[in-house]
């Protein structure tokens, strides 16, 4: 056990040396490993006994078959080490999600010079993803992981791998691309004690249930940043420009999602919070996040609702 | 690891395919229900690929193998033994398509394919089935890369064209295999196939047998001489003596490998013979003849005999002395053996023989009145003999006297042994073709022959013709010759090349086909271990162990070497297309004194140069925008309009600007 941990860190480390992480690795003789497949041995296995028909037949055909698909398989290392030297990975990010779905990491294989054919892409023991990859073109490729902690998932070395062309060998590498998703916590549905969001020292505890209507305040002009659910479309097809409907009650009264007015442990909280982040930012409310290592102010639209999930994706963890 | 379970479209009509080409070259040694099995199970494999029919279950599975297994035996008579086995595995070839599900099933069966290819080689060596057999293996590699590839994707032609190229990349490795991978003796005996139908000589001989094989064309042997070869009269090839006359057939008595007494005299005979299997295990040669092959014996009646049958192309040396002298004295054993007779019948040949014997005291004076009777009386030398029947020896001589080499020795002897002198039938061939390049003598199943030898109890064993009393051109020039009269020879084949040897171009279209053959099994069929110890020594001299290990590494080597540049193209490496046209663009403007600086990008580079070069400015930003096209936007632009664009701008540059000349 410990000789396996031992060898898996030295391992690694001369992996690091080997290929070090870059977001854009071109595989070269450095980088590409090979050794016969299963069934590559299976077809040496093949081949002996071959041989041996033709020793105890003393048959010259059959040393020659057995000779030409000997050669066959010295000449496709060539072939199959070309089928990967030449390719370029290149880490084309990926989207956050939430805890338990499926993350998707963009990885663009491109082509120097010649085909690619069947490159296999993905983190063991997850299985591979297959892909072929024309001559000088570029192919875009999803690779899903199941997330199972919320914080940044870094996968670690991407396998790239093929067999092809006859499957008797199995080239390889083991690539750093830097990839790196973040995921939110899982959002949990539940009733949520209310803080005012302006220092004040009263604090109402009261259930925030459903969306109240607000009082409608009046129109003002479109800003960046302002929600599209709130364009007065109708204001807009009449030719007056794009107007925003203002309500009273959001400048008037913030929420506080605040991680201390709950209960249960950090993960419950924080599923929670996530929860109202997404609960809040769809009925278009403006919210302050209040956590016990950062404060981020009232305030409303995408940005904001990004800037709290990724505040809470990333609470108690070292970046 | 497979990308997915499935078999693609590709492997699966490729395995089609394979399958007909592996079978075609068996079809001659197989029963015909396998052709049947072969189409069924295709359109059930089709028809499952279609989705129109269900996998085998277990029962089916179980049932289809009983049956085939049933039908190999009824077929063969028996499970095990080469021919059946070979048709069982055949069979299970053809079974395993139907049963294939995942891409492990598809491996099995590429690699049994590859077995029934091997299979076949112990039924035919030619060059023809070596060439076929590119074929099917060709589809079988090729069926190998569809399973590699993803899905429907493959096409069929590519993938063929694919597996072409690699094993034509693996030829020239395979033939420095072929010469230099050591060549040992059988590791153990296995069974050989027993259904060769081989015509040749037999260990009895009745006038018939020769009969027959003077219908085939067959080769027998070549025999390539040191030197000149020796007339055609004096090629007696010895194969075995007959000396058991059981009143019908002359047959061949025990004979032990005892040592036999000779004497060598005159100047030897030094050659070669290449001879084709036969089964048997006698070889052939001039008297007195000598090898030293290993495993090969000379019996007491001077023929020789390997250990084992020859069941496939042989070559031996051999040295001969014509004019030895044959056991000067007979032991009691082999005296009474010599003049072996039955105890009846023969009535007038016998008689005849008791009056011989008393006109003629000398041994030597009674056989030449006995050829010179053969000359004397109206003797006829004819393929086409009346049957004779009870008492056939009295009807030949005094009768029908139509009949040849095996008629006229057969009565020979009788009257010989019946006249109290020991005699013995000699059964082989008489004569041969000359084979190109003058040396050669190459000898067919038509020139087989039988002849007489007595015993002088001075002289030894002498050899008489009594065929050349009748037909002296049968000896001198061959059977075609002989019974050009009766246009007997080869009238069962009107297709032999050998019927047509009058033409000139066709007769020198045999011969080049028979050399080719020759040179096949010479330096294919025959490379085993002699002749590549031969080899070695005659190309890396005596000592060539370690010189063999090294010729190896380095022809290794340097073929590896220049197949990977081949492949790998490592000059180009490093940039693609596009990079390379744009550091030759990054060129051109640097020798218009614009340099790239660190860190400045190809945009803003090609912006700059824009500015600076006004004149040119749409053909600057025409290549750039190509090129970020290409790099940035992922829109794939071929290289040739990238490269044309560069030309363009090219042209609309003046070489070098005045006063801004960059070095």
């Amino acid at each position: 056990m410990i000789l396996e941990r031992l060898f898996q860190a030295r391992w690694q480390r001369w992996l690091e040396r080997r290929i070090p992480p870059a977001s854009r690795v071109r595989l070269d003789n450095r980088r590409v490993f090979i050794l016969p497949s299963r069934v590559g041995l299976a077809f040496g296995g093949a081949l002996i006994l071959m041989l041996l028909a033709a020793i105890n037949y003393q048959n010259s055909l059959a040393y020659g078959l057995t000779f030409l698909l000997g050669s066959v398989f010295i000449v496709t290392i060539l072939h199959t080490y070309r089928n990967l030297a030449g390719l370029g990975l290149q880490a084309a990010g990926g989207a956050p999600v939430f805890l338990g779905e499926q993350a998707c990491l963009r990885v663009r294989l491109q082509s120097e010079a010649r085909e690619h054919r069947s490159v296999a892409l993905g983190w063991p023991p997850q299985p591979l993803q297959w892909f072929d990859v024309a001559a000088q073109g570029a192919c875009d490729c999803e690779l899903s992981l199941p997330t199972r902690r919320r914080g940044w998932l870094r996968p670690g070395r991407l396998r790239v791998e093929s067999c092809f062309p006859l499957g008797l060998l199995r080239a390889w590498s083991w690539v750093d691309l830097e990839l790196k998703v973040l995921v939110y916590p899982k959002p949990i549905p539940g009733d949520l004690p209310l803080s005012s969001g302006h220092s004040d020292e009263e604090e109402e505890g009261q259930a925030a249930r459903g969306r109240g209507v607000d009082d409608f305040q009046g129109l003002r002009d479109f800003q960046p940043g302002d929600s599209r659910r709130r364009l007065h479309w109708k204001a807009f097809s009449k030719g007056q420009g794009l107007l925003v409907k203002d309500f009273a009650a959001l400048t008037g009264r913030d929420l506080c999602l605040d991680f201390e007015a709950l209960g249960g442990d950090v993960e419950q909280r924080l599923s929670l919070l996530c929860h109202w982040v997404l609960e809040l930012s769809r009925g278009e409310r403006p919210f302050a996040l209040r956590l016990p290592d950062a404060q981020l102010p009232a305030d409303i639209g995408d940005a904001h609702r990004d800037a709290c999930l990724r505040r809470l994706a990333l609470y108690g963890l070292v970046e | 690891m497979t990308p997915t379970p499935g078999i693609p479209r590709a492997a699966l009509s490729w395995l089609l395919v394979a399958q007909a080409l592996v079978i075609v070259p068996h079809l001659g040694h197989l029963p015909i229900w396998i052709v049947l099995l072969w189409l069924g199970c295709a359109l059930w494999r089709i028809q499952i690929f279609r989705m129109r029919a269900a996998y085998p279950n277990a029962l089916v599975k179980i049932v289809l193998m009983l049956i085939a297994g049933f039908a190999v035996y009824q077929s063969r008579g028996r499970l095990i033994g080469l021919d059946a086995g070979v048709v069982l595995l055949v069979a299970a070839f053809i079974l395993k398509l139907v049963e294939m599900r995942s891409r492990r099933d598809a491996l099995v069966l590429i690699f049994l394919g590859f077995f029934v290819v091997v299979t076949a080689y112990l039924f035919e060596t030619g060059p023809g089935i070596a060439l076929f057999s590119l074929l099917p293996v060709a589809v079988l590699l090729a069926a190998m890369i569809g399973l590699q590839s993803e899905g429907q994707a493959a096409k069929p032609w590519p993938t063929l064209r694919l597996a072409g190229g690699i094993m034509l990349q693996a030829l020239p490795l395979m033939l420095l295999l072929f010469v230099f991978f050591p060549r040992m003796g059988p590791l153990w005996s296995l069974p050989t196939p027993s259904d060769r139908g081989k015509t040749g000589l037999s260990e009895s001989m009745s006038p018939n047998d020769i009969a027959e094989l003077s219908r085939s064309d067959e080769l027998v042997f070549r025999a390539t001489f040191a030197g000149t070869p020796p007339p055609r009269a004096e090629l007696y090839w010895r194969a075995m003596t007959l000396e058991h006359f059981d009143g019908r057939r002359w047959s061949q008595a025990a004979t032990p490998a005892s040592r036999v007494d000779w004497q060598k005299r005159g100047e030897p005979l030094r050659y070669s013979v290449l001879m084709q299997p036969s089964e048997q295990a006698w070889l052939f040669a001039l008297d007195v003849a000598e090898s030293d092959e290993a495993g090969v014996y000379r019996m007491s009646d001077y023929r020789l005999q390997r250990e084992r049958p020859i069941d496939r192309p042989l070559l031996y040396d051999v040295i001969s002395w014509p004019e030895a002298v044959r056991d000067s004295s007979l032991s009691p054993w082999q005296l009474r053996r010599a003049l072996q007779l039955p105890s009846q019948g023969e009535a007038r040949s016998r008689l005849w023989a008791q009056q011989l014997r008393k006109a003629y005291p000398e041994p030597e004076a009674l056989v030449n009145e006995v050829l010179a009777n053969f000359n004397r009386e109206p003797f006829v030398y004819t393929l086409r003999p009346p049957v004779l029947g009870e008492n056939a020896i009295d009807t030949f001589l005094f009768d029908t006297r139509r009949g040849f080499c095996a008629h006229y020795a057969g009565a020979m002897v009788f009257v010989l042994r019946a006249a109290g002198i020991p005699a013995r039938v000699v059964a082989g061939y008489q004569g041969g073709e000359p084979g190109p390049g003058a040396r050669t003598v190459q000898v067919r199943q038509f020139d087989a022959h039988a002849w007489v030898e007595y015993w002088h109890p001075q002289r030894g064993w002498i050899s008489v013709d009594p065929t050349f009393q009748v037909a002296p051109e049968r000896i001198e020039l061959g059977l075609e010759a002989a019974v050009a009269e009766e246009q007997s020879f080869l009238e069962d084949s009107p297709f032999s090349p050998l019927r047509y040897r009058q033409y000139g171009w066709l007769n020198q279209l045999r011969l080049a086909l028979d050399e080719l053959d020759h040179g096949w099994q010479n330096w294919v069929l025959n490379y085993q271990a002699t002749q590549q110890q031969g080899l070695f020594e005659r190309l890396l001299g005596k000592d060539f162990q370690w010189r063999l290990v090294l010729a190896l590494l380095i022809g290794g080597g340097l073929f590896l070497g220049a197949l990977a540049l081949l492949l790998l193209k490592p000059w180009r490496d490093g940039l693609d297309p596009a990079q390379r046209l744009h550091a030759q663009f990054e060129r051109i403007l640097a020798r218009q004194g614009l340099r790239r600086l660190p860190g400045e990008g190809a945009r803003s580079f090609a912006d700059r140069a824009a500015r600076e070069l006004p004149a040119q400015a749409a053909q600057i930003r025409a290549f750039s925008g190509l090129y970020q096209a290409q790099c940035y936007a992922g829109r794939s632009v071929a290289p040739s309009v990238l490269r044309h664009s560069l030309k363009r701008l090219r042209r609309a540059l003046p070489w070098r600007l005045p006063g801004r000349g960059g070095k």
